[in-house]
């Protein structure tokens, strides 16, 4: 009778460490599934939806740490969520870009018809500065201030110009859109403060 | 001679001026620049189709640089 108990004492012990090993195994293997689906979206995510991405990597790292500690039922209950989480990132991180992409399309082919037209309208105003500083005395609604200012301010929009150009020509065409549209901005008003039609 | 549209369309910001009857390029320059005797950037900028300073015709389409 005593030996009988003692053999299903050990294969008792025996089940529960094949039991706890398993769970073990399945632990390790659902978090390294885990983490090498969010490397492979890394990148992009910490492009565009870095914040998503933090989250995301917090909730890894709670998962990692109750495998630490040994907690395999909590992980395997954690991993499911992670893995909804990182699918949810991926398909954020996916538009994100997409939508980048079509932006940089889009001010690229703004971009041609740009830089024909911003070179124009600073060589007008330029032009003007240069012969109303010829004058004796200045036409009707244009100022001394205005001119002074349409001088200095010509200076500053070809700084702005040429890093516009900067920027298309590192490819960075929706940065170099935004710059040149600061530039129109500030020439259609140096135009105006000059008598001049703003095109 | 240059009309309007073709002096848009080579700088779209460059100011335009349709000659009026009696109109003399002093009084235009004086117009845009304030200062009669600057004529002459006027003329220099449509030389195309202005030959002389003194002869200009209502209805031509000029340049104001």
């Amino acid at each position: 009778m005593k030996k009988q108990l003692t053999w299903l004492m050990a294969a008792l012990m025996a089940m529960v460490i094949i039991g706890c090993s398993n769970q073990k195994g399945a632990a390790e293997q659902a978090v390294a599934g885990a983490e090498s689906a969010l490397s492979a979206v890394r990148d992009t995510a910490q492009k565009y939806v870095p914040d998503q991405l933090a989250a995301t990597d917090a909730q890894l790292a709670a998962v990692k740490e109750s495998l630490a500690k040994g907690d395999y039922k909590g992980v395997l209950a954690g991993v499911p969520p992670l893995n909804t989480a990182i699918g949810a990132l991926k398909e954020s991180a996916a538009a994100k870009a997409s939508e980048a992409e079509a932006a940089m399309a889009k001010a690229k082919d703004a971009w041609g018809s740009t830089s024909a037209e911003v070179p124009k309208m600073v060589a007008a105003i330029q032009s003007r500065v240069d012969i109303l500083s010829k004058s004796h005395h200045l036409p009707a609604g244009v100022t001394k201030d205005a001119l002074a200012n349409a001088k200095s301010g010509l200076e500053t929009i070809k700084t702005a110009w040429s890093e516009a150009m900067n920027s298309a020509s590192s490819g960075a065409y929706s940065a170099a859109m935004s710059k040149a549209a600061a530039v129109k901005e500030q020439a259609t008003a140096l135009a105006q403060s000059l008598g001049m039609p703003s095109g | 001679m240059a009309d309007e549209k073709t002096l848009v369309k080579e700088n779209p910001y460059t100011q335009t001026h349709v000659v009026e009857s009696g109109e003399t390029l002093g009084k235009i320059a004086k117009k845009y620049y304030g200062d009669a005797s600057l004529y002459n950037q006027i003329f220099e900028a449509n030389r195309d189709v202005l030959k002389d300073p003194n002869k200009i015709f209502p209805g031509q389409t000029l340049r104001i640089p």
